[in-house]
């Protein structure tokens, strides 16, 4: 009798009930919706953030200041180097799926033709690699300095590019020497001398303006450095630091063998940079402060904000369907005042009345989650232009949040109910 | 007439306060919609400054370097004068020296040791920041290649001409025997940045002064401005038409990648609040379509007592006109409140009041909240009044 | 002339007749009871006298107006200036005052005047509780302020569906007391009931039984005392 009475109820009353299971798909939709977005936009903002270039530099542990300053007055390198043939084992450690691109450089002194002298750049442009996993990277400067403007020509493709002698030059360079696109620039190392066909002019805004970049092996050619690399720059999604993070960037000997592993196994900045220094030889990685401060701090704002966004539509939403299962209930009274005429027990109508408001919420909760998660989609392609990954958390959060809010949203008005006197209701007043 | 407006208006208001937990409800969904709507479109204005503010953690966007050898301060100051007051996060004047500590040189940054802390907020200082009077702060690849720390005293010392690479020192210097200038001073921190900043040792403008003995002339200035695209370019061009002694660049890395990384978080709020507001409007609208279908007894009374559709419509909407525009104006109160939150929890700083939003979220309020009680009112009085009134 | 006569109405839903030529006269002053059991088509009746349904077949003669072919704007203009309704279930808006419930018929049909709602409450013998909700009052004197609803706006006819259907005795006595009063003051009083007592005090008693017309009685304590009272 009892299931024959909410079948009736819920097939009789479909309108009232299909009201209510809308709400409540609503809701869930937009929990579902914005969940599934707060879990993603961590990554999501962070790929963004990429835009800044490197968060990571490598160098040799014996490159000392003496180096660059003795660049500063146009003398000699100070003779350490990384291994050009170690940098695939960048993409080999813990948090190797974290390191979105990385760029070798070699900086070469060369003189131009009128004895001026130029620096030489010598990087990747978007090398490509066939991953041990079976994965393949492109990487090089064409991300990493996506805010270069190319004001001629094109970036340097060193896929398509045969031979070796393509390059590009800074506007300053440009400027200074007459060339443009399609012209060759001929410069003086110390140990061989090279022509290279300009491809691309570039307006970085700053001291590259002057130099000139071409492939790595051109580069190293150019000083006799075969196999040699000056610094590595890492892109690599992390975490933002918390207190943890920052006493292990001091001295990782200092932690507990229980937070060394939490701290190794978290993509802090600094576990990054520590496994990079365990698999590049001699090699010290530091994070880039001006990059890898600010993502954080960007990281941790978006997060809030979002979080806060979040919190805000939940509530909205619950009491939305809240408000809606308190009306919607509080309209039966007639109903339920002729139940209790003809004896049904207290308990009796409260279970009926919320086994079928439960039967509707998870239905509706069931639609809402399909469409919140259509919802996200919409948010990832518009504005991140990749899909929002499905997160199997979200079900049941949003599940105890639909079940817990139509509860709420019943009780007052069962209790309301159940202070009905059957002959108050049946005589209308 | 007028009695028959006082009337409207007594049912109305009878209708609204004899009939409070109802009522209760019906505003208590439109202030919640009103809530979301005044506070997530606050929250959207603010993104960019109060993002923007963020952004300034990646340093400075705009340089003055020097049109013809150097510049002064007062260029610098007359540079500033075109930059609205309070988008100006910073301003660091910068001279370069090459110095020499233990016999080896080292280039030395002379500046504002206050300013810096703001155009460049992600150093790393192990110790305290230097203050003017004998202190400094040394690049942690030279604090390990000569094996300083906190605390040390070193002389610094300087040789005019020789030492100045890019001086061409005045006649009397070269006639003038040449003595090196010597500097007692106290290392207070060591600069961590993870960048060519580490090479260099840092000291104030002052001290620089009192070490060399002329008043240093910039080479640079570092601009942190929270502005973004075409506002910093205004500002860039101001300067370089309007000051001589300079040209201002931008930092293209830092402003290209954050516009781009801004418009896109600016995007993904708007979606956001696109998407929570339609849903709740949809919620609101539901909400006062069941508080109003509960009436449809009353309605069928009305009509049976002679009221034409019309007038039963006009009364219906002057109520949700009321709960609209006080719900419009609660709404407004805790958006502003929640945006309030929010922008101190997140970004702890103020948000500005934006006074056109109020009539736009009660506006908004009463025409959602008419358009609901008009699609029930109106099945209800499509019936015939002996049906309704007769009902179930 | 009558003030109402309804020449052969039928009303048809599909198969059943809720009607089935029915043809009756009402006298302008007249009280007229229509009695007859559940489904008979009483309510049918009241609701096409009350303009608020329409006829499938026939004639409705109000004041000479033929409302079976109005339309419904009409209708309710004519329930409106002509018609005073009261209902088994009282049907007063719960929000309103028992003078506000009065005024909202005056509020529709012309202009709100309260001293004269206060007056017809007066009549009615409820002035003293002219500011209580309806949920304030009994049943009897919620069915009395609907009374002075029915008759705020001097309608020709005052049209009750078992006014005393929901009302103990000592309530009933009172409303037909009352009806007393209105038959005596010259109002048309057109009473749907099946309560043989309430039946009993009209001057003429119509009784239908499966649509149909079946018996009319005349009431002699009635008998050739019409009252015109214009």
């Amino acid at each position: 009798m009892f299931i024959r009475m909410i079948r009736g109820a819920l097939i009789r009353q479909w309108k009232k009930m299909a009201m209510i299971g809308f709400t409540i798909a609503l809701g869930a939709s937009l929990a579902t919706a914005m969940l599934s977005v707060l879990y993603d936009v961590g990554d999501k903002v962070n790929q963004e953030l990429k835009a800044y270039g490197a968060n990571i530099t490598v160098v040799p542990k014996e490159a000392s200041v003496i180096s660059d300053l003795y660049d500063v007055e146009g003398g000699e390198s100070s003779g350490a180097y990384l291994k050009e043939d170690e940098l695939g084992k960048i993409k080999t450690i813990f948090w190797a799926f974290n390191i979105v691109d990385y760029t070798p450089f070699i900086n070469v002194n060369a003189k131009l033709d009128d004895g001026s002298s130029v620096k030489v750049v010598g990087s990747w442009f978007n090398h490509h690699m066939e991953l041990p996993t079976g994965e393949s990277l492109d990487a090089g400067i064409t991300s990493l300095r996506s805010w270069w403007e190319i004001t001629a020509g094109s970036w340097l493709d060193e896929q398509a590019e045969a031979d070796e002698n393509a390059a590009m030059i800074g506007t300053a360079l440009a400027e200074k020497t007459g060339l443009t696109v399609g012209d060759t620039i001929h410069v003086t190392g110390d140990v061989s001398d090279g022509s290279y066909r300009i491809v691309g002019i570039f307006d970085a805004g700053g001291e590259e303006d002057d130099q000139i970049y071409t492939p790595l092996n051109t580069a190293q050619a150019l000083a006799g450095l075969d196999g040699c690399v000056d610094s590595i720059e890492v892109s690599a999604l992390t975490t933002p630091d918390n207190e943890l993070a920052i006493k292990a960037a001091k001295d990782p000997g200092s932690l507990t063998i229980k937070q060394y592993e939490t701290w190794y196994c978290t993509a802090y900045v600094s576990s990054i940079c520590f496994q990079i220094q365990e698999v590049i030889t001699d090699s010290v990685a530091n994070p880039v402060r001006q990059v890898a401060d600010s993502e954080g701090a960007i990281l941790d704002k978006t997060q809030m904000l979002m979080i806060l966004i979040t919190i805000l539509s939940m509530i909205g939403a619950a009491l939305g369907i809240c408000n809606l299962v308190t009306a919607s209930v509080m309209e039966r009274s007639n109903e339920i005042g002729l139940m209790k005429a003809v004896g049904a027990q207290n308990s009796q109508i409260t279970g009926l009345v919320l086994l079928e408001i439960i039967i509707v919420a998870i239905i509706g909760g069931a639609i809402g989650y399909v469409a919140g998660f259509g919802f996200a989609q919409i948010i990832g392609h518009t504005v991140f232009g990749s899909a929002i990954t499905m997160r199997l958390v979200v079900i049941p959060i949003v599940a105890v949040i639909v079940i817990l809010v139509t509860l709420a949203g019943s009780i007052p008005a069962i209790r309301m109910l159940l202070r009905l006197r059957p002959c108050e209701v049946l005589h209308g007043r | 007439m007028n009695k028959k407006r006082k009337m409207y208006f007594r049912m109305i208001t009878a209708s609204l306060m004899r009939r409070r937990s109802r009522m209760l409800i019906a505003l208590l969904a439109i202030a919640i919609g009103a809530t979301i709507l005044s506070g997530l479109v606050t929250i959207y204005y603010d993104v960019p400054r109060q993002m923007g503010a963020e952004f300034r953690n990646y340093g400075a966007n705009m340089i003055l370097v020097a049109s013809e050898e150097s510049f002064t301060l007062e260029d610098v100051d007359q540079s500033m004068s075109y930059i609205k007051q309070n988008e100006l996060v910073g301003v660091t004047p910068y001279h370069y020296e090459t110095v020499r500590i233990h016999e080896l040189p080292v280039l030395a940054a002379a500046m504002d040791l206050e300013q810096v802390q703001k155009t460049s907020p992600y150093w790393n200082v192990d110790g305290d920041w230097a203050a003017s009077d004998g202190e400094l702060m040394i690049g942690k690849t030279i604090a390990s290649d000569m094996q300083l720390g906190v605390g040390d005293s070193i002389t610094v010392t300087w040789t005019p001409s020789a030492g100045d690479a890019e001086a061409e020192t005045t006649a009397q210097n070269e006639d003038e025997l040449i003595l090196d200038n010597e500097m007692e001073m106290t290392i207070t921190g060591i600069v961590e940045t993870g960048g060519s900043e580490e090479d260099y040792v840092y000291m104030s403008l002052a001290d620089m002064e009192t070490l060399t003995g002329t008043v240093p002339d910039l080479d640079i200035a570092e601009v942190s401005v929270s502005a973004s695209g075409a506002d910093l370019e205004n500002y860039k061009n101001a300067i370089t038409d309007n000051v001589d002694a300079v040209n201002a660049r931008l930092v293209k890395r830092v402003t290209a990648s954050e516009t781009t990384v801004l418009s896109k978080l600016q995007a993904l709020v708007l979606l956001v609040t696109i998407i929570v507001l339609a849903l709740t409007m949809i919620t609101v609208a539901t909400t006062m379509t069941a508080v109003v279908t509960e009436r449809r007894k009353e309605i069928g009374l009305r009509k049976a007592l002679g009221a034409s559709d019309q007038s039963i419509r006009m009364e219906f909407l002057g109520e949700g006109l009321l709960l609209g525009g006080l719900g419009g104006i609660l709404g407004s109160i805790l958006g502003f409140a929640f945006a309030q939150a929010v922008s101190i929890n997140v970004f702890s700083s103020s948000i500005s009041f934006r006074p056109l939003l109020v009539p736009i979220t009660i506006i908004v309020s009463v025409v959602v909240t008419g358009a609901a009680c008009m699609i029930p009112v109106r099945s209800a009085t499509d019936v015939d009044p002996a049906l309704v009134l007769k009902g179930e | 002339m009558s003030l109402l006569e309804l020449k052969n109405v039928s009303k048809i839903y599909g198969d059943l007749h809720a009607l089935d030529d029915v043809s009756m006269k009402v006298e302008k002053g007249e009280w007229v009871a229509i009695m007859g059991p559940s489904g008979s088509g009483k309510s049918t009746m009241m609701n096409i006298i009350g303009c608020m349904d329409k006829p499938s077949l026939g004639e409705v003669l109000l004041d000479g107006v033929d409302i079976a072919r109005e339309s419904g704007k009409n209708l309710t203009t004519i329930r409106r200036d002509k018609i005073g309704l009261i209902f088994q279930q009282f049907h007063l808006v719960g929000y309103l005052t028992a003078v506000e419930n009065v005024m909202l018929a005056q509020y529709y049909h012309s202009i709100p005047d309260e001293k004269e709602a206060m007056e017809a409450l007066e009549r009615v013998g409820l002035a003293d509780r002219a500011r209580h909700l309806p949920s304030q009052l009994s049943g009897g004197e919620q069915q009395r302020v609907c009374v002075a609803r029915a008759l705020i706006n001097h309608p020709e006819i005052v049209l009750a569906d078992e006014p005393t259907g929901n009302l103990d005795e000592a309530n009933e006595s009172i409303v037909v007391e009352l009806f007393h009063k209105l038959h005596d003051e010259g109002t048309t009083l057109i009473v749907v009931t099946h309560d043989p007592e309430v039946a009993e005090v009209a001057q003429r008693t119509l009784v239908l039984r499966d649509g149909r017309l079946v018996k009319e009685t005349v009431n002699d304590h009635f008998t050739g005392v019409i009252h015109y009272n214009d």
